[in-house]
């Protein structure tokens, strides 16, 4: 799944779309990538509490780095 | 694909590898698994690198036909092969755990043994982009862009190399404990990676 994601990513920068085209849909599937690596790597999917914390953290990073991204 | 094992880490009051237990009366589901010493150093080094990542968007507003024309010159199609890489890597980790906790030695070692060696070709990838940029002319002070480019590339393949070395130290001991804590640490590189790959090497 992270695999298939990360490929993803590559694709969509590699196709050329610029501006909220690529920045959305790429810190998207990095967000749910990270969600991936804490709920099922680093085990807080037997935590739920916890992973919907580290997940609202992470939910106001991606979007403090996509206004900073749309804005330039 | 790579599908996710579950649950590298041990939920320390489940009672069994992965913590997959139904709810029931007594079971403690918010329980932080593993060590709590390492959430902290991964809560740290996330908000380390947040900073850093949000500082270097901060400053590309000042200049982003410069930002834009200095990230050309980076190595995205190696940057992506590297997140692959990375990925794989932490699956080999996660999958040492289970065999530590299932008490097969000889399997963890060659896992980790196996992870560290794709950590070793993230390293090589990231060193062949600085040696090219270096031949180019391009350092540090250059231009703002490879400052933090540098600084966080940098900072973070040094996170590598300790995760390496920390990888090969749990792989000699052996013990679940010891091998949960050294994925733990190479999951949180991932982590990172995940992260910064996009907003310096994409956006």
């Amino acid at each position: 799944m992270l695999l298939a994601l990360s490929a993803a990513s590559a694709a969509l920068a590699a196709s050329g779309v610029t501006g909220a085209a690529l920045v959305l849909p790429i810190l998207t599937l990095a967000g749910i990538k990270a969600h991936l690596i804490l709920k099922d790597y680093l085990g807080l999917g037997t935590a739920p509490g916890w992973l919907r914390g580290f997940d609202l953290g992470l939910a106001l990073l991606i979007l403090a780095f996509a206004t900073l991204a749309l804005a330039a | 694909m790579i599908s996710s094992p579950h649950s590298s880490v041990r939920k320390i009051s489940s009672g069994g590898p992965g913590g997959e237990a139904p709810p029931g009366p007594g079971r403690d589901h918010n329980h932080l698994p593993g060590d709590l010493l390492m959430w902290v150093l991964i809560l740290s080094e996330l908000a380390v690198f947040g900073a850093g990542l949000l500082a270097f968007l901060s400053v590309r507003l000042t200049d982003p036909t410069g930002f834009a024309e200095a990230q050309s010159h980076l190595h995205r199609t190696g940057a992506a092969a590297n997140t692959l890489v990375l990925v794989t890597s932490g699956w080999l980790a996660a999958l040492a755990t289970r065999a530590a906790e299932a008490g097969q030695t000889r399997g963890l070692r060659l896992l980790l043994a196996a992870a560290i060696a794709f950590g070793a070709v993230f390293l090589t990838l990231k060193a062949t982009e600085y040696a090219d940029l270096w031949a180019q002319g391009i350092g540090t002070e250059t231009h703002a862009f490879y400052t933090f480019s540098y600084l966080l590339t940098g900072f973070h393949a040094a996170h590598v190399a300790a995760g390496m070395i920390l990888l090969t130290l749990v792989g000699w001991l052996g013990t679940p404990k010891a091998v949960e804590a050294g994925a733990a640490f190479w999951h949180m590189v991932d982590l990172v990676w995940i992260l910064l790959f996009p907003v310096v090497y994409l956006l």
